[in-house]
């Protein structure tokens, strides 16, 4: 079964230079599980904030993230990264491999949390791999490869574990149109293949465009949600 | 709980290569210094444990801690190698026991200065009682009741007139030296020669220990609570390895507190040294740390994973320590033992040190790393990302 998100009045301040900076501002919104959502919004908006709360990266100062059944709000810093193994894939702008290590041990790092035996996790990481394309790239370093092929690298350890929810910041922001797009198609796939929430932050409407949802924020709080569904690219 | 896989702190410190390295190093001369001093401490016990033996017995004026303080007289002499019943006796029934007379005089070192050297007025009977412990390596033995020395092997290079066929002035007589031996212990940096003659250049009507070769089993103590009554003798006695390793223990003692001292300090320097590097180290990957705590590794994982990466540079540190020591294995030094004679032992750098030093070294990376790993561990997944 898919995972439904529920963010309940959160609100999110940073200090900065003795001054508060209010980020989100008593937030309300719904997400349905299985769904692609993208998140837009100008700079300064909570797109990134709002998605590390998702995330379990970050806490909020007041309200309930509500994640599936879990209140990630009551859950403390190993709970919470516990939590992110089991639940949450993530997606970064500037990729985030450990340079390192190869293509598939960057994808097997979210695998050692997971009770699996080495060969299990080999092979799941290989599937993983294998999914995004990168099945001739699996002992190649994070610097033998190309931008896109990094991102992909990124998209199999996010996905490779099998967690519920996807989220990504920016996954395209450092590609090319064309790289771009295909990872945006491969995010689709994983959203309508395999039934996975997707949150992806992106200031690119074309980008946008391959979500079946377009939430607004604007100030920290909700503009409005676009329902891209129709429209979406295929 | 999932730890950190290991290869990822290994590779990353083979990627920053040259600041392991210099930590590598850095930890490396502080444990060199401890290793060294060890090792001297080592070649000064063993130096003296390898002559001591259990079957022989010390006799010495009763309150001297050395026989350097000890004065028995002739008589006492006389009495301690006749008449103790414990003394074993040689093929021809004479008692294998033997007067000694110590002193230490100056004499002029090849390198420039003085030293004080052990000279030491034996009988015969002497040899006997040493057997294979003593050997003649060059030249031959003196010739009781004449003017000839021998010289342990240990000063011949060190001490000027030492040499077979060199003339040697003690006080107003001239020794001729006749030959160079070898042997277990401190023995190998004295002179030796006749007592009576070395009695009469000193000017030493007095003998300073006797020592006697005794049944298996001998309780020495009940020899010392036997002629505590006899006024004429009461002697301190006890086996020659229990009396030489009391002269070691306040050297020994100097050594290691001195290397202890030495590592002490310099511990400190490559603790801070230790901690500056990985405190760099972790600050370059930051962002690193902020993947793997998004990935799902937990604080007590990243704060495992880093600790266990300076440790390694702590044991890396600790054997680059031995290898620096172990070129000087068996290399020879002199010093002034605790009855201030020139003493030459070797630096011994036994297993036993080898493993103190690495031990040492994994404990200053341990310390080293504790507070880089312990901050690793307490940022939270958006700061070390953000930081990155």
């Amino acid at each position: 079964m898919s995972t439904s998100i529920d963010i309940r009045s959160v609100t999110k301040t940073y200090h900065r230079g003795g001054e508060a900076l209010r980020v989100l501002d008593e937030l309300e919104l719904q997400m349905a599980g299985g769904t692609f959502y993208a998140l837009m919004g100008p700079s300064g908006s909570g797109k990134t904030t709002l998605l590390n709360l998702i995330g379990g990266l970050d806490h909020a100062d007041s309200g309930e993230v509500l994640v599936g059944d879990e209140d990630l709000t009551q859950l403390d810093g190993s709970a919470l990264a516990q939590w992110r193994a089991e639940n949450v894939g993530f997606i970064f702008q500037g990729f985030n491999l450990l340079p390192v290590l190869s293509a598939r041990e960057n994808v097997e790092l979210p695998l050692l949390l997971a009770p699996l035996s080495k060969r299990q996790r080999r092979e799941q990481a290989e599937r993983a791999l294998e999914l995004v394309g990168l099945q001739d790239r699996m002992d190649h370093k994070p610097r033998e490869l190309s931008g896109g092929q990094e991102q992909r690298v990124a998209i199999a350890r996010a996905i490779a574990s099998d967690p519920q929810i996807i989220l990504a910041d920016e996954p395209t922001g450092d590609l090319d149109r064309t790289t771009a797009d295909s990872v945006l198609e491969l995010l689709q796939r994983l959203n309508r293949e395999l039934d996975k929430t997707i949150l992806m932050v992106t200031h690119d409407p074309q980008a946008a465009s391959y979500a079946g949802k377009v939430i607004h924020l604007d100030k920290g709080k909700l503009g409005r949600i676009d329902d891209n569904t129709a429209a979406a690219r295929n | 709980m999932a730890l950190v896989p290991f290869r990822y702190n290994l590779r990353s410190l083979f990627v920053r290569s040259s600041s392991t390295f210099l930590t590598i190093l850095a930890i490396g001369a502080t444990v060199a210094v401890l290793a060294g001093m060890l090792s001297l401490q080592q070649g000064f016990v063993t130096l003296f444990q390898e002559r001591g033996r259990s079957d022989l017995a010390v006799f010495l004026r009763k309150g001297a801690t050395s026989e350097g303080e000890s004065g028995l007289t002739l008589e006492q002499c006389a009495q301690l190698t006749k008449e103790v019943p414990e003394v074993l006796r040689d093929a021809n029934d004479r008692p294998l026991a033997s007067a000694e007379l110590f002193l230490a005089v100056r004499l002029r070192k090849f390198d420039g200065g003085e030293t004080n050297v052990s000279i030491r007025g034996v009988e015969p009977m002497t040899f006997a009682i040493q057997g294979d412990d003593l050997r003649i390596a060059d030249g031959k033995n003196f010739t009781p009741g004449s003017d000839e020395l021998i010289v342990g092997k240990g000063l011949v290079s060190r001490i000027a007139n030492c040499r077979v066929g060199d003339v040697l002035r003690i006080n107003t007589v001239s020794f001729r030296i006749v030959g160079e031996f070898e042997g277990k212990g401190g023995y190998q940096s004295e002179i030796w020669g006749d007592l009576n003659r070395i009695s009469e250049a000193l000017q030493r009507p007095v003998r300073s220990r006797v020592i006697a070769k005794v049944q298996p089993g001998t309780d020495l103590a009940a020899i010392q609570t036997r002629y505590e009554s006899d006024l004429r003798l009461q002697p301190a006695v006890q086996t020659e390895r229990d009396y030489l390793a009391s002269q070691t223990k306040r050297l020994s003692l100097t050594f290691q507190a001195l290397g202890g001292f030495l590592a002490l300090v310099m511990g400190l320097a490559a603790i801070f040294t230790g901690t500056n590097s990985l405190l760099s180290a972790i600050s370059a990957r930051t962002h690193e740390i902020g993947i793997l705590k998004a990935v799902g590794y937990r604080p007590f994982a990243i704060f495992v994973s880093f600790l266990g990466e300076a440790v390694l540079l702590g044991i890396c540190g600790g054997i680059v320590g031995c290898l620096m020591v172990l070129p000087f294995q068996g290399a020879e030094t002199g010093t002034m033992n605790q009855t201030f004679s020139e003493v030459t032992f070797a630096f011994r750098t036994t297993p036993q040190v080898m493993v103190t030093a690495i031990v040492f070294a994994a404990m200053l990376g341990l310390v080293g790393g504790a507070f880089p790993a312990w901050r690793a561990a307490r940022m939270t997944p958006t700061q070390a990302l953000r930081r990155g």
